[in-house]
């Protein structure tokens, strides 16, 4: 199975172990990978807000790229799944921008099509593995863990858009904890959101919406959280000191990047999954 | 199997009850909101609203709820069931409901909201339109397509759902932020091609739009469907970044990181929008150094990705927003 991958920003800054990790576990799951090292970000929310026009270059450039390859393009980012999807469906209803970004692109030969399927790593393990095969694979299942499913937001919403219905219906990630063998808690935090997007100019607001989240997650007997976002992971992992002190109580849940997930049931040694490089300890019931 | 609501309705048969748990509140006699739960004989296709009208006027002749046109017009009647917000007039009954007030503004009584602090912030942002040209007299010579980045959010009807649902509102009076709902309000006029008024300030301090989270919430309630996130509240930012790009220093350092750079480094990002702020955590940086999180080499030594010349002529090719 071949894949077009992007890695996105925080996967190759400051989550490098989602990278490190979605590439072993792509290994073990016969995936062939292609990157495309000079692929640029997908523009955030800072860019497709501020100058609209160049963020449907900077997607469309990537998409480009894989389409040049015929290649399905996977992401491991929620916000670049959403900003790529976004980008086709824009210059699908507009096609004078389309037009206007494909001059744009002539000049380093490539030319955006619109025909290129976009996914990300947990659309793709239900939609390309299929759940049959992946419980095929599974070789240590991971019995007794509790785990509590974060999805983000921009794999579940805007409504109406990308199949996406209804967020409180979401349960592809609980689907894969089944297969995985571990139980998942429900808690109101599934599928709210983690103020990553705000995060960098003041962090105020991600660690006391957050804070909650994690809250509610350990109160509903979690061992530990797991998402499909670096960008979630990002707050989750790294503000849950500032949030202790916010909820008033210890937390001192781990969260694991889905691939790290998959990783441990399928056999990958911790180490292969840098499971060390969390801020919160990783320390689980397995 | 999902059990999807239809499901469930389908299997009821006329003269069934579903069970309707409704918040109650009298702020002048109750110390806390408190549930007290109906059973209503279910009638095919039989909304929300008939199930609180079936108890108002019956079970509980003191309930208080507002609706007026009953067909998704006025906005009167939104509400929370089972936790989302909606139009009583537009949702279907379901077999179990809770039904609760609309959040983030004060109860007057049970399901009925005081709109008093919406309406205050929305005339806060002055959502009139403040013309730079002399009104041409009818008919003026407009455009839809010159209207089109209006028309979206000119399709509200100030239900204010988005209101309730936004998240960063819950954090009450430790934000500034409007919320979805003013901004849709100051974006019939702020995003009309007649508008002359500068509005950055109203947009960056007053509405303080840097505080949306973009969790799309408001979009999944908004009964008018309008793209709250992409059509109001981002188009928003543009003009208020068009107008004075100093204003909005997080946006303009990250389209610098990306053009010199290729990618974001979210250290330079960090360092670049909060400035010397960011350094009053040192053990938090250390922290961060030592799992590998950040790499001060690369933030410092300006590591830009493979082919980023190309990422550079896209900024300069790209005319304009």
């Amino acid at each position: 199975m071949k894949f077009a991958y992007y890695p996105g920003c925080s996967a190759q800054s400051t989550c490098k172990e989602l990278n490190a990790s979605l590439l072993v576990v792509a290994e073990k799951l016969g995936l062939e990978l292609t990157e495309y090292a000079s692929a640029s970000c997908t523009g955030s929310r800072e860019i497709r807000a501020v100058r609209p026009e160049l963020f449907l270059a900077l997607n469309a450039r990537i998409m480009a790229m894989a389409e040049r390859d015929n290649l399905p393009l996977m992401t491991v980012c929620n916000t670049c799944t959403l900003n790529f999807l976004d980008t086709q469906k824009r210059l699908e209803e507009d096609p004078e921008a389309k037009d206007r970004v494909n001059e744009v692109l002539k000049a380093e030969g490539l030319r955006y099509r619109g025909k290129c399927r976009v996914t990300h790593f947990l659309w793709m393990l239900l939609d390309d593995i299929g759940a049959e095969r992946l419980r095929h694979m599974v070789v240590r299942p991971l019995k007794g863990l509790k785990l509590a499913a974060f999805y983000g937001c921009h794999i579940v919403r805007p409504p109406a858009h990308f199949q996406f219905f209804d967020s409180r219906n979401a349960r592809s990630i609980e689907t894969i904890n089944s297969i995985l063998g571990c139980e998942s808690i429900d808690y109101s935090g599934r599928t709210e959101c983690c103020g990553f997007h705000t995060a960098a100019a003041n962090e105020k607001v991600a660690i006391k919406l957050t804070g909650r989240h994690i809250k509610s997650a350990k109160d509903g007997g979690a061992q530990a959280m797991v998402t499909p976002c670096p960008l979630c992971h990002t707050v989750l992992d790294t503000f849950q000191r500032e949030m202790e002190r916010e909820v008033k109580q210890k937390l001192n849940v781990p969260v694991l990047h889905l691939p790290q997930l998959v990783g441990l049931a399928l056999g990958l040694a911790p180490e292969q999954l840098q499971l060390d490089r969390h801020m919160v300890p990783v320390a689980l019931p397995l | 199997m999902h059990d999807s609501n239809e499901d469930r309705l389908n299997r009821l048969k006329e003269g069934d009850f579903i069970t309707a748990r409704i918040c109650r509140l009298d702020p002048s006699i109750d110390k806390a909101p408190y549930f007290e739960t109906y059973r209503v004989p279910y009638v095919k296709w039989m909304r929300v609203l008939d199930v609180l009208i079936h108890i108002s006027e019956g079970l509980c002749v003191e309930y208080a709820h507002r609706w007026y046109c009953g067909v998704k017009k006025c906005g009167t009647c939104a509400v929370r069931v089972n936790g989302r917000e909606t139009l009583s007039c537009w949702e279907p009954a379901q077999p179990d409901m809770v039904i609760e007030p609309l959040r983030h503004l004060p109860v007057v009584r049970d399901l009925i909201v005081d709109r008093e602090p919406y309406e205050r912030k929305v005339m806060e942002l002055r959502p009139l339109l403040m013309r730079t040209q002399p009104y041409p007299g009818l008919p003026e010579y407009i455009t839809d397509r010159e209207m089109r980045a209006a028309s979206y959010a000119m399709d509200c009807i100030n239900c204010m759902a988005c209101y309730s649902a936004c998240p960063v509102l819950d954090l009450g009076t430790e934000t500034n932020f409007s919320g979805p709902a003013p901004l849709v309000q100051l974006a019939q006029v702020a995003l009309d091609p007649r508008d002359g008024l500068d509005r950055s300030s109203l947009i960056e301090h007053t509405a303080s739009i840097s505080e949306c989270v973009s969790c799309y919430r408001c979009e999944e309630v908004c009964p008018a469907e309008i793209p709250i996130v992409s059509r109001v509240i981002e188009p928003l930012k543009a003009l208020a970044f068009a107008i004075s790009p100093a204003n909005k220093k997080h946006q303009a350092a990250f389209l610098e990181i990306v053009r010199d750079r290729g990618r974001i480094d979210p250290s330079a990002l960090v360092l670049k929008t909060q400035g010397l702020r960011a350094l009053l955590s040192p053990v938090r940086a250390l922290r961060l150094w030592m799992k590998g999180k950040i790499s001060p080499s690369k933030t410092f030594l300006g590591w830009t990705i493979p082919g980023v010349e190309q990422v550079r002529r896209l900024f300069s090719a790209v005319k304009g927003a």
